[in-house]
């Protein structure tokens, strides 16, 4: 709110549209600047907003690295990981929250719920809390610059009802966004720029949550991606929870296992094992230790870094799987690629760029950073969408094949992995009993051959169809996917034109009724929590208004009159009774009256405080 | 040919004009050989195809409309998006004979649903080495059982390919009994693509257990 008043009273102008690593561990927002992107951060601060949110008692919700801290000392009030549950259902994550120490339930439409002193919220939400924040930290950087316009990224393999979960966070946080797009993509553009390379790339991506891998032809500008594979449940977590595991199962000899279940105690544990993973990339042994709960004892282990390659051997191994297979999809052999490119922090563990250099038979690229480098390919994207080159084009595809559920559960392909968005397709339907007036359609997103098997993006019905024998009715089914990777399906029976559209608004999704609903709360919130902070300044006001009050009526009693005595009384008495309650109107209300009835008192101390000037007195004394 | 209504040129393609590089809505949706500008036909320069599909990216994609207002974006949305799906359809000699054969009122898969006689007996014997196969798919003996087959797929595709081209190159008279001819070698063809990728994604899952 601060920024937004300070740009309205100075009239800065906004920020050129920014790109957004929107990421599992952390976020980041870059821009192009002087030909070139550069990640925006303030002086002296490197411009990561981890993202974490944590819920004090009382105020607003704190984001970012303050909360980070938090999340050890209260660890069930501080929501992280948010991108696991994005667009997903309670089932789909049961995993996961198994391992956090937040609460979560299924919502309205499968969406989840994290449930924080009795509010709550969807990921969508928090995520949108992240995404402020990341404006707040491009506000401070620029001067107060106001972030509206945005490249948001997500992971390659998202399908649509985590790229709409994307989309409706930054609804939330007010954010206009001009385009989702996939990080392995963003990555190579912001490569392929500073390298000024052509040919095939590879581009590997190891996230905190995710894991793609995208194959790109490069040429004269032209970034085409011809496959991508990956796994949006697996990244940095993950490879933290092998050690967590290691741990706990050799705690659970000595420990009482209860103790182990604390939620703080977990937090901590989790905390030591990304450390101790992130040591192992430099160092050939690295310690984990961690206080044991209600003792004096600390657990100390080290482990070698051949141990903990061994504990994940098979997370790197489901990586190159995914490689394997967008290799397929390219048609390309591994020694067709010219160069690989490293992304995301996992990439600094020397056995996965091993196993990579092996796959692929080459030395991965390793100069960019690999935490920066899809912040700063989204900001070249967002360049692009603001019409500051034609130089650079990105031709992306859809991860997954889209299809209908036809009779018997199988399932009708429409849109197969792989093509190039945006794109549309167009499949004929027909009835298939005499005179039936409606279809059903099941909108799927997946590989497998059975509907069961693939995730149901929505069903809707055609009605209206004129009665006729089965098989005459000619209804069209048309597919398109738009350039961010979300679908819209119409179709049409094209003897009486009936149309039925949907705007796929998924299982686990938001309606625009719910985004509305979330924009209005959370502006209450802000209410709320502006009102509890104002409150608690009130609270310490009054505080020293009443002890001042005191020490002057114990010395200027003599000089005031009764009534005046009398009201100052009752004012004193009223403010006490209204910080109890802590309303914000009503501390305002007792706060004024009491300033009110002490200005009679307060002219007499000043009157008194100048005579003993005159007298002589020095200040220090009075 | 298409006027454009900017310019009034005569344009290559439907979806934009090749003189002043104008967006065009299309009055009808544009058949993928009228989107490239190329007569109907089974034979595509895979090359040339693919240079033209860059070359009108460059002209018609929705990045380069983000500032122009709703409309002119949706429009090259809209125009991106055929140009895609034509390029899927003619990368692809599949898909290219698949859409010859419908668009010359050849019969589609549901009404002819027949197989060339000689490829049936074939098949009943590669089911079984694939069913072999799928129990255990890293076994050497699977291995080798899988390499063979794809290679005995890959030959039989290449001589169903051969018979396809003959039914379609020079392109029939519309309703010629080659369309028939060429919706059953396509029906063979669409089995064998179909065992292949199978036998490909068995092959991967093996090298990643043996790994």
């Amino acid at each position: 709110m601060g920024f937004l008043q300070l740009n309205v009273l100075n009239q800065i102008e906004p920020l050129a549209a920014v790109g957004i690593d929107l990421g599992t561990t952390n976020s980041l927002v870059a821009v192009w600047e002087n030909g070139r992107p550069k990640v925006v951060h303030p002086e002296g601060d490197n411009g990561y907003v981890p993202s974490a949110v944590y819920f004090p008692a009382d105020g607003a919700p704190i984001v970012g690295k303050e909360a980070r801290e938090r999340a050890v000392f209260d660890p069930e009030h501080t929501i992280f990981s948010v991108k696991r549950f994005m667009g997903r259902g309670v089932t789909d994550v049961a995993e996961d929250l198994k391992g956090v120490p937040f609460k979560a339930h299924s919502g309205k439409n499968g969406v989840i719920e994290f449930d924080v002193r009795g509010r709550k919220l969807t990921p969508q939400e928090i995520s949108a809390l992240i995404l402020e924040k990341c404006g707040e930290v491009a506000a401070r950087a620029t001067g107060g610059r106001a972030l509206q316009k945005a490249v948001i990224t997500v992971p390659a393999y998202f399908d649509d009802a985590q790229r709409q979960a994307t989309r409706d966070a930054a609804r939330l946080a007010g954010i206009e966004v001009l385009r989702i797009v996939n990080e392995p993509t963003a990555a190579s553009l912001a490569y392929g720029l500073d390298q000024k390379k052509q040919g095939h790339v590879a581009v590997y991506d190891l996230g905190g949550g995710t894991f793609d891998v995208s194959i790109l032809a490069i040429e004269d500008g032209v970034f085409r991606v011809l496959s991508t594979n990956g796994d949006t449940h697996l990244g940095g977590d993950d490879f933290d929870r092998c050690l967590v595991g290691a741990a706990l199962t050799e705690l659970s000899h000595s420990v009482d296992p209860r103790k182990l279940d604390d939620p703080a105690f977990r937090q901590a544990l989790r905390l030591a094992a990304e450390k101790c993973k992130i040591e192992l990339s430099t160092y050939p042994e690295a310690e984990m230790h961690i206080q044991i709960p209600d003792s004096n004892v600390q657990w100390r282990r080290r482990f070698t870094r051949r141990e903990f390659e061994v504990l994940t051997k098979v997370l790197v191994e489901r990586t190159l799987h995914s490689c394997r297979r967008a290799l397929a999809d390219a048609k390309l052999e591994p020694s067709q690629i010219d160069e690989v490119v490293l992304v995301g922090g996992v990439t600094r563990m020397p056995a996965v760029r091993a196993a990579v250099q092996q796959f692929f038979g080459r030395e991965p690229h390793t100069k960019l950073n690999p935490d920066e480098v899809v912040a700063l390919g989204a900001a070249v994207q967002a360049h692009v969408l603001s019409g500051g080159t034609r130089d650079v084009l990105l031709m992306d595809v859809t991860p997954l094949s889209l299809g209908l559920e036809t009779v018997g559960g199988a399932v009708a392909k429409v849109i197969l992995r792989n093509s190039t968005i945006p794109c549309q397709a167009t499949e004929g339907f027909t009835t298939y009993v005499d005179n039936q007036t409606a279809i059903d359609f099941n909108v799927l997103q997946g590989e497998r051959e059975l509907a069961a098997d693939c995730r149901s993006l929505g069903r809707f019905r055609l009605s209206g169809i004129p009665p006729m024998p089965a098989g005459l009715a000619r209804v069209a089914v048309r597919f398109h996917i738009d350039a961010n990777g979300l679908l819209t399906v119409t179709a049409k029976e094209q003897s009486t034109g009936v149309t039925a559209r949907i705007e796929v608004q998924p299982q686990n999704g938001l309606s625009d009724a719910d985004v509305q609903r979330m924009l209005a709360n959370a502006y209450e919130h802000a209410k709320d929590d502006f009102a509890a902070r104002r409150a608690a300044e009130l609270v310490t006001e009054i505080g020293t208004m009443l002890r001042a009050t005191e020490k002057g009526l114990a010395e200027a009693k003599p000089q005031l009159d009764r009534e005046t005595i009398l009201d100052i009384e009752d004012a004193m008495k009223n403010a006490r009774n209204a910080c109890e309650g802590r309303d914000a109107r009503e501390l305002q209300r007792a706060r004024d009256a009491f300033e009110k009835a002490t200005l009679p008192l307060a002219a007499v101390l000043m009157d008194n405080f100048a005579k003993k000037a005159l007298t002589g007195k020095v200040i220090g004394e009075v | 040919m298409t006027t454009c209504p900017k310019c009034r040129a005569e344009t290559a393609t439907p979806l934009c004009c090749s003189a002043c590089g104008a967006l065009v809505a299309p009055e009808r949706a544009p058949t993928p050989f009228e989107v490239f500008g190329l007569e109907p036909g089974l034979t595509v320069d895979g090359a040339a195809l693919k240079r033209r599909l860059i070359e009108l990216s460059r002209r018609m994609h929705p990045d380069f409309f983000a500032t122009g207002g709703d409309e002119l974006r949706e429009l090259a949305e809209r125009n991106t998006a055929e140009l895609n799906r034509a390029y899927e359809v003619l990368a692809n000699e599949l898909e290219r004979a698949d859409w010859l054969v419908r668009a010359l009122g050849g019969p589609d898969e549901r009404t002819e649903r027949a197989l060339p006689q000689a490829f049936l007996m074939e098949v009943l014997e590669w089911n079984e080495s694939l069913e072999e196969a799928r129990r255990s798919p890293a076994s050497p003996t699977a291995r080798r059982a899988l390499e063979s087959l794809a290679a005995a797929l890959a030959k039989e595709r290449e001589r169903q390919v051969a018979h396809l081209r003959a039914a379609l190159v020079p392109t029939p008279e519309r309703g010629s009994p080659r369309l028939a001819e060429a919706r059953k070698e396509l029906n063979a063809l669409r089995y064998v693509e179909r065992t292949l990728g199978e036998i490909r994604a068995l092959q991967l899952e093996a090298s990643t257990a043996q790994s």
